[in-house]
């Protein structure tokens, strides 16, 4: 009976083992859209195409957009409330996909990406000069639908937006069923770090949106223009490094060592 | 009694795993995993300490854990456990480094101190207007004119505010307005967003810099009609 019982309690010594170590054991947290991640495509990246059947295969992020409030002259009310976004490269090229609602598709309807440029933080409404410390300049990849190219440009501030003398960008918009899918693209890295952001894969790094209703009212007037635009704060952007499996070594070698130490203490 | 060492030690551990985990939060915030795992390690090692201090003792505490894994006389169930266990522990030490050396999907973490020192020329003032009611009912009409689209009814949830990131200070929030003086909202309103110091980083604020906009009166009463609006009281020195 007492060995039956010592038994019971060596029983329970290794559940409890076990368990301890499960209960402390990370947990996995799930993503959540604070960050668009580009993902290494399994073919060419659809640069200039947003109806590629390859964008089907792609994780959604969404973020909420709001009126530009920052600067005048503001905005109090926009059209497009969310923005989906999809992004895939594959080493040299990256593209970007940009999926919102309007419910009708205008020649002034427009939307544009925003990264910040070098070592420099900058603030998310167009680089705008910060009172106490020296902020960097932003990369901005502008679409218009009239225009059918996506322009590449700079800004530190409201009013000194500028457009590159040398264009890296290229892109597409589609208008069906009353969304716009847009698609800007460009060489993960182009040689001028000056102007342009350098995206180096496996490095977050910051991106934020903006959206234009060009619809035209009664009066003549654009519904939404220049600085009155729908925008998103500053969130995340990373392209996905290579598929990395030294993990599953290093775990591979840890088994073996814990077989061992049971081997010698057996 | 045989063994009791061992079970004495395991219910501890467990013990304090459980304390730590789930009832200390019940009082305050809840403690991160590493120390947890620290106060687990500290009092692993206290026990190995405390089983090794004679040869009886030892054997007590490491007898039962040896015999089990060798499998002496054993049958059953017994088996059974000690085959799982054999199994189990290499896949948790396999799994843990695994976890410990994946390269990580998630994006930086944020430090940002959501209310910076402000520069010296905004320390202690002193509202210079009386909290007349017709002042605070002026200051009122600015902040639904001009502060509404996003701060709303002094909540922080006016119909602009969703797209923002952080969101618009909700002014009823005890942790907002009510621990900050007067001079310090002055601040942040007159300078906006773009006046936050590198702590205020990764300057994601859209608060606008009124001073372009604003004079100084307005903002001084806009922030008595917060204070009465949003039912708080500006934090003064004791």
């Amino acid at each position: 009976m007492v060995d039956r019982l010592s038994g019971y309690r060596q029983s329970l010594v290794g559940g409890a083992i076990v368990g301890v170590g499960l209960l402390i054991a990370q947990p996995v947290f799930a993503q959540e859209s604070v960050a668009v991640r580009a993902h290494v495509a399994k073919g060419t990246v659809p640069v200039e195409d947003p109806n590629a059947a390859t964008w089907n295969d792609v994780p959604v992020s969404e973020f909420p957009l709001s009126p530009q409030v920052h600067w005048p002259t503001r905005i109090l009310e926009v059209t497009a409330q969310t923005v989906k976004v999809r992004a895939l490269h594959d080493g040299q090229q990256v593209a970007v996909l940009l999926e919102y609602a309007d419910p009708s598709e205008d020649p002034d309807d427009a939307a544009a990406l925003e990264f910040m440029v070098g070592e420099k933080k900058a603030h998310f409404a167009h680089g705008q000069p910060m009172a106490q410390v020296q902020g960097g300049p932003v990369n901005i990849w502008f679409w218009k639908n009239k225009d059918a190219k996506v322009l590449d440009m700079n800004a530190q501030g409201f009013g000194t937006l500028k457009v590159q003398d040398k264009q890296d960008t290229k892109g597409k918009g589609v208008y069906q069923n009353g969304t716009w899918k847009v698609v800007f693209s460009r060489a993960l890295s182009t040689g001028d770090a000056e102007h342009d952001t350098q995206i180096k894969p496996g490095e977050y790094i910051n991106i934020a949106f903006a959206i234009w209703d060009g619809k035209k009212l009664e009066s003549g007037d654009l519904k939404e223009k220049g600085s009155q635009k729908a925008v998103s704060s500053w969130w995340y952007f990373r392209a996905d490094p290579p598929p990395d499996y030294s993990s599953y070594v290093y775990a591979a070698l840890a088994i073996g060592v814990a077989v061992g130490v049971q081997f010698v203490i057996i | 009694m045989k063994g009791g060492v061992l079970v004495r030690s395991i219910i501890l551990v467990v013990g304090i795993y459980i304390f730590l985990k789930f009832v200390l939060p019940l009082v305050t915030a809840p403690l991160p995993a590493s120390l947890i795992f620290l106060y687990l390690t500290l009092t692993l090692s206290g026990i190995l300490i405390f089983a090794t201090l004679s040869g009886e003792s030892t054997e007590a505490f490491w007898g039962p854990i040896f015999r089990f894994l060798r499998g002496d006389g054993q049958e059953g169930a017994m088996k059974l456990a000690r085959l799982a266990v054999l199994l189990l522990f290499p896949l948790l030490v396999g799994w843990q480094t695994y976890n410990s050396t994946a390269p990580s999907d998630q994006p930086p973490g944020e430090n940002r101190t959501i209310h910076p020192a402000p520069p010296g020329e905004f320390v202690g003032l002193s509202n210079p207007f009386q909290p007349t009611p017709e002042n605070i009912a002026y200051g009122k009409g600015r902040y639904f004119s001009l502060c509404f689209p996003c701060h709303g009814n002094f909540d922080g949830k006016g119909p602009a505010a969703k797209g923002f990131n952080p969101p618009p200070a909700n002014f009823s929030d005890p942790t907002t307005i009510a621990m900050l003086q007067e001079s310090y909202l002055f601040w942040r309103i007159k300078k906006g967003g773009v006046g936050l110091s590198i702590e205020g980083m990764p300057w994601k604020s859209a608060m606008p810099r009124w001073e372009h906009e604003l004079s100084d009166e307005d903002i001084w009463k806009i922030i008595m009609g917060e204070y009465d609006g949003a039912h708080q009281k500006p934090r003064t020195w004791e």
